[in-house]
């Protein structure tokens, strides 16, 4: 018998938070509900695009950075 | 999750003890992640790049003074300053809800369009930075659990636990966070990736 899973469920899976149990499971529970699988592609395409939507800083701010960190002698305590 | 050859607490070895080009690669892995995070909180890039550049000065003095708590993870660490620093800056200055206006092809986003034509790299920037805009426009409660469940990258348990909701609230915001943000892409005729890639 399918478990029956909520969208919840969906968006834990989506983000690799289920057990190795759920997850077999819910690719199942995914087969055979029609509704199930679209809100998993919906989500998952929304994911994807919120790692393209990051933003990056300025190459300045970068190499800011790096030559602060070059110019800190600091020796370590430990 | 992208998977790293060298894991972070390896490279924070390596520059405790002088390697610079550890930090170099630590900075490289997690820059676009922080600077996201801080630009999502304070709404203005010149504010963002400044914020950036605190957070990193705090985790390299903090490194290189030797208080750094190696019992304890590098990114939820750094990401913990970044959103601090980030949170106080928003308080001191009482800034309330604006969309600033993206300015700079550099700063757009982290994507390499070596295969696009100059057109296709226009409409991808915009599509990114209008769902910047977007992600602007959710209610506060469920953009701060996306932010910290895709961004910060902490569990859905972490988040629960820091915004003092239960497992179940946080997942429901991030639901509607995700649901939203792709209705209002329809609504505004963002093309979306259709590529769908099961894990």
């Amino acid at each position: 018998m399918i478990k029956t899973f909520t969208q919840d469920d969906v968006v834990r899976y989506v983000y690799q938070e289920t057990s190795e149990l759920e997850t077999k499971e819910i690719r199942k529970a995914l087969l055979c509900d029609a509704k199930l699988e679209e809100m998993y592609k919906d989500i998952l395409s929304m994911k994807a695009q919120l790692d393209k939507a990051r933003k990056m800083p300025s190459d300045r701010t970068v190499n800011n950075i790096l030559n602060y960190s070059k110019s800190l002698k600091l020796s370590s305590s430990k | 999750m992208e998977k790293y050859k060298i894991s972070d607490s390896q490279l924070v070895s390596l520059y405790k003890n002088g390697n610079e080009e550890a930090f170099e690669q630590l900075l490289t892995r997690h820059k676009s992640r922080v600077f996201t995070t801080i630009y999502l909180i304070v709404k203005d890039n010149y504010v963002a790049e400044d914020l950036l550049q605190e957070t990193f000065v705090k985790v390299v003095r903090t490194i290189k003074e030797g208080r750094y708590n190696e019992e304890g993870k590098f990114l939820p660490w750094l990401m913990r300053i970044a959103h601090n620093m980030a949170i106080d800056h928003f308080r001191k200055e009482k800034r309330y809800p604006t969309i600033v206006m993206e300015d700079g092809s550099h700063v757009f986003n982290t994507l390499e369009f070596s295969e696009d034509s100059i057109e296709s790299k226009q409409v991808k920037q915009d599509t990114h930075s209008k769902l910047r805009e977007l992600i602007q426009e959710l209610p506060e409660s469920q953009k701060e659990v996306l932010m910290m469940r895709h961004y910060m990258e902490m569990s859905f348990q972490e988040i629960a636990e820091t915004t003092g909701v239960s497992i179940n609230t946080a997942l429901g915001r991030m639901r509607y966070a995700l649901i939203n943000l792709r209705k209002k892409m329809k609504q505004y005729n963002i093309a979306y990736d259709q590529n769908i890639y099961p894990r």
